[in-house]
């Protein structure tokens, strides 16, 4: 409680006398390369990037299951401690969706946060990490998108606590969270390494959930893929750095063969909400999925993580 | 000590063992629980020659698939009215046909599979797959994960 009071102040304060810094940034058209969106290319972003997981509308109040998963129209409900999430339709639909918006504003979208009519996005859609995504690919998922079926209706609007209903906030949390640098530096060649970590910190965007946050909704980078309570219902999020228990005896054979199969090296099953992403990584390439396994294998274990300063942190 | 009371502590600790198997017996929820135990250390061996670990054997996968059998012919009964609980999610009493639906799909994945055959990897990949994938269809929307 006397956390929230402060933090309400220090919101209140900042708003108030530098509105300013909460003005959203955005990308101009000269930002955009010359590249002609290719929606087969674009597949491999839409499942690498887990849209589907979020944006599909459930049916019969389950999550949507084979076709169904490429109809956007939005509606699942995320119940965090920020409050309930309603996820939009995403589906090309052009009153609905985002059948209306040009190229440009898509791109704003997917990695400054920022809507069309230049208001800020919450962080529930994970654009600080596709904000880590090159342009050309972002720009060929919308071009599958572009080809998949228009859906009419828009779920409510969401329904959040203050002080994380004020929308403008955003803008400040955006300085301190939104970055484009690579949480995990190396100067290694590997291409292999290189094409695991683009696909992880970006697209797959798996921080979000496996990234223990701060008080302030942030992601601990120190702490980067180490587990986390789980935000969208009970238990948590296991760590999957060599150093989890869950994982650490596992190969990087193992891991690659978990994420196409949904099995574990004991047989045991996926679960929870990381059956819907194990499916999503199940239609990436074998290349893919290894180049994943070995990024992960190659996070430092416990080591402390530069990239964030600690004045805001608990300890 | 006697002979008496060495007598008498064998007969309680009989009584004891007797009535626990009777108590697992009569509890379903256990019962299915070793009856998954089961399926998954048959799964093992195949798994790991579709994952390339382990050589190829169309034996044991035969095997694995007869006790993969056994056990489909048999969850349908051990989840009655009352045995709610443990990793069997509430959807199992919610939605019983769709419960035997998933059951139904996993055996059918079976019986292919024993009729199939398959005595080489790349036969049994198509094959096997499916049981696998049966698995995890039903686990998705009838078990919950127990940390």
């Amino acid at each position: 409680m006397k956390k929230t009071s402060l933090f309400v102040g220090v919101i209140a304060v900042l708003v108030l006398t530098a509105t300013w810094l909460t003005s959203p940034s955005s990308l101009g058209q000269s930002d955009l390369p010359a590249h002609a969106p290719d929606p087969v290319a674009g597949e491999r972003i839409f499942w690498a990037a887990g849209c589907a997981s979020c944006h599909a509308t459930p049916v019969d109040g389950r999550r949507a299951k084979g076709e169904d998963k490429l109809r956007l129209g939005g509606g699942l409900q995320l119940d965090t401690p920020f409050g309930v999430f309603r996820v939009p339709n995403i589906s090309p639909h052009p009153r609905d969706g985002i059948g209306g918006w040009s190229m440009l504003e898509f791109v704003n979208a997917m990695q400054k946060g920022i809507s069309p009519s230049g208001r800020h996005y919450y962080p529930s859609f994970p654009y600080t990490s596709y904000a880590r995504m090159r342009i050309r690919d972002v720009m060929d998922l919308r071009a599958f998108v572009d080809g998949l079926p228009p859906i009419a209706g828009q779920p409510e609007d969401h329904d959040l606590t203050f002080p994380y209903s004020i929308r403008r906030g955003i803008g400040l949390w955006k300085r301190r969270y939104l970055a484009v640098d690579p949480v995990i530096e190396t100067t290694s060649a590997d291409s292999q390494l290189l094409a695991g970590r683009y696909l992880v910190e970006g697209a797959g965007h798996c921080g979000e959930c496996h990234t223990p946050r701060d008080k302030f909704g942030g992601l601990d980078k120190r702490r980067w893929l180490a587990g986390a309570p789980n935000l969208d219902g009970e238990g948590s999020v296991p760590d999957i750095t060599p150093a989890g228990k869950n994982v650490s005896a596992w190969s990087a054979e193992d891991i690659t063969y978990y994420l196409e199969s949904g099995f574990t090296p004991d047989f045991d099953t996926v679960g929870g909400t990381m059956v819907a992403v194990q499916e999503n990584m199940a239609k990436l390439t074998t290349e893919d999925r290894a180049a994943i396994a070995a990024y992960l294998k190659s996070i430092p274990a416990s080591d402390p993580r530069t990239g964030e300063s600690d004045a805001n942190d608990d300890s | 000590m006697t002979t008496r009371s060495s007598l008498r502590h064998l007969f309680l600790a009989l009584a004891i063992s007797v009535t626990s198997i009777a108590i697992a017996g009569d509890d379903p929820g256990h019962e299915r629980h070793e009856l998954m135990e089961g399926v998954r250390d048959a799964a093992k061996p195949v798994g790991a020659m579709l994952k390339g670990e382990k050589e190829f054997d169309a034996d044991t996968v035969q095997r694995s698939l007869a006790t993969f059998a056994k056990a489909s012919e048999k969850l349908g009964d051990l989840v009655p009215e009352g045995s709610e609980g443990g990793e069997a999610a509430p959807a199992i009493w919610e939605d019983p046909d769709g419960f035997a639906a998933a059951i139904q799909e996993w055996s059918d994945a079976i019986s292919a599979a024993v009729d199939a055959n398959p005595q080489s990897l790349d036969a049994a990949k198509p094959v096997v797959g499916p049981v696998f994938g049966a698995c995890k269809n039903c686990h998705d929307s009838y078990r919950i994960e127990e940390d």
